[in-house]
């Protein structure tokens, strides 16, 4: 009897190991913000809120915080981000960022892609064409950590 | 890497375009639509790929309260005894919603204030005023709900108030205000948008309004009375058993007309009235109330010239022996 719970001891303490050594994981970590801008001494001025009331016309802030909680390190770490319908990219984050136009087959500057119109006839691309948004982050060491985010207005 | 990649960017992109067809709202998106957004991550590590999603975080689009109101009228309305003006009232903001609608025709530079007959709403958006078809509200009362981007037709008869000079013009304004609530841009009521969320007052702070033009047509008379002495002896001398033909010439002027105009007289003093001689326009009527425009008797006589349009003229003639 004492020598049966002495092995089930043992296996435990032989499992606790070998979970350590599973793959790493990252942790991605959605969070939203309402931008406002306020009138501070007569000077205007951005601040972020948690969206209590959200119209269209209204500017928020979607952004990723991902964290390496493993051991090991990430490699060639790409963070897609499908765009609701109901907002458009601003054009800040628009022209700054890796985007698709096409759902998320084919990437790259707003300024580089085109897409065709109802018409058939091909134009350039414009914020309000974005379907996904990419952003690649090349390595995350274990216990790092960071955030990729987007301005979005409600259409 | 690249095959799990794709799997994930084309469940998003159907995702998308389902959601797509209840979008491209002038006024932005319906209320109570989510806003979901979810980021997803694939890497490497060691030569497999992993791929996480993160939490979805979602927020509701709340009701923004817009409106906006105009006159349909393509000019100044003629208003000679009722006519109807038309307004439109758009519902620009993103969430159904009744609005209520007050009409007041005592607007500030009105020549005249028109009386407002009844309020109605174009019950089958046709443009026309359908009396006993198109659902007539009180004033203050509200339109039926409209949903967001939708708009409505309304009318208002109105009627020129007894007196009205002619040529003045006055104004009409229709006022529609969101029921939910109005004010400040920025207002918002808790809890009472469409989808659940709040109601926010928009830039047209909720209420909107519009005016519509008249310009009053009516027409004034002026009554002339002449008369004409023949003498039994063929002169012109008021003796005994001379006859008098009275002439009673009526004129309308302004741009609009008189109706029911009846001119009415005694037979002066001193004289007798000469049985079946009244005539209108030279056409010889009879005493008796029957079916012409004429009744006479020895104490004076009413004639019913009926309606006389402005710079038409009409007259009347009867004839009394002097005593």
């Amino acid at each position: 009897m004492i020598r049966l719970i002495s092995t089930a001891i043992a296996l435990s303490l032989a499992i606790a190991p070998a979970m350590a050594q599973q793959p790493p994981s990252v942790a991605l970590e959605g969070d939203v913000k309402l931008e406002k801008v306020v009138e501070v001494d007569g000077r205007s001025k951005t601040v972020l809120e948690d969206p209590k009331v959200v119209v269209p016309g209204d500017k928020l802030l979607f952004s990723t915080k991902y964290a390496n909680k493993g051991s090991q390190q990430v490699d060639n770490f790409v963070v897609t981000n499908p765009v609701p319908q109901a907002v458009r990219v601003a054009d800040d984050s628009a022209a700054a960022l890796q985007v698709s136009v096409d759902g998320g087959k084919a990437y790259g500057l707003l300024s580089a892609l085109t897409v065709k119109d109802a018409d058939g006839k091909v134009r350039p691309a414009r914020a309000e064409d974005i379907t996904h948004l990419r952003w690649t982050v090349p390595a995350i060491a274990p216990g790092a950590s960071g955030t990729v985010e987007y301005h979005a207005i409600v259409r | 890497m690249t095959n799990a990649f794709r799997t994930l960017a084309l469940a998003s992109l159907a995702a998308s375009t389902a959601l797509g067809a209840s979008q491209a709202h002038a006024a932005g998106v319906n209320a109570g639509t989510l806003i979901q957004n979810t980021a997803s991550a694939s890497y490497g590590t060691g030569g497999s790929t992993t791929t996480v999603s993160s939490n979805t975080v979602s927020i509701r689009v709340d009701e923004l309260l817009d409106v906006a109101v105009s006159s349909l009228d393509a000019g100044t309305v003629s208003l000679a005894n009722s006519a109807v003006l038309t307004y439109r009232l758009d519902n620009t903001g993103n969430g159904a919603e009744a609005f209520s609608i007050n009409v007041s025709s005592a607007v500030s530079g009105n020549g005249f204030d028109a009386t407002i007959q009844s309020i109605a709403i174009d019950s089958n958006g046709n443009g026309t005023y359908e009396p006993g078809v198109d659902i007539v509200i009180t004033n203050g009362g509200a339109t039926p709900e409209l949903a967001a981007d939708g708009s409505t037709v309304i009318f208002v008869v109105v009627t020129q108030p007894s007196g009205t000079a002619d040529g003045l013009a006055g104004q009409v304004r229709v006022t529609a205000q969101a029921l939910t609530g109005a004010g400040t841009p920025g207002t918002s009521f808790a809890g009472q948008g469409q989808g659940g969320g709040d109601a926010v007052v928009g830039a047209t702070t909720a209420n909107a309004n519009a005016l519509g033009s008249l310009i009053a047509s009516s027409a004034t008379v002026a009554l002339v009375k002449s008369f004409v002495i023949a003498d039994p002896f063929g002169g012109s001398k008021p003796v005994p058993g001379a006859v008098v033909t009275f002439t009673i010439a009526a004129t309308a002027t302004g741009s609009g007309s008189v109706s029911d105009l009846h001119i009415v007289d005694a037979i002066p003093a001193g004289t007798t009235y000469v049985a079946n001689s009244i005539a209108l326009g030279g056409t010889a009527l009879t005493d008796a109330a029957d079916g012409d425009a004429g009744v006479a008797s020895s104490s004076g006589i009413d004639v019913t010239v009926g309606t006389l349009a402005g710079g038409a003229s009409n007259a009347v003639t009867f004839k009394t022996t002097i005593n």
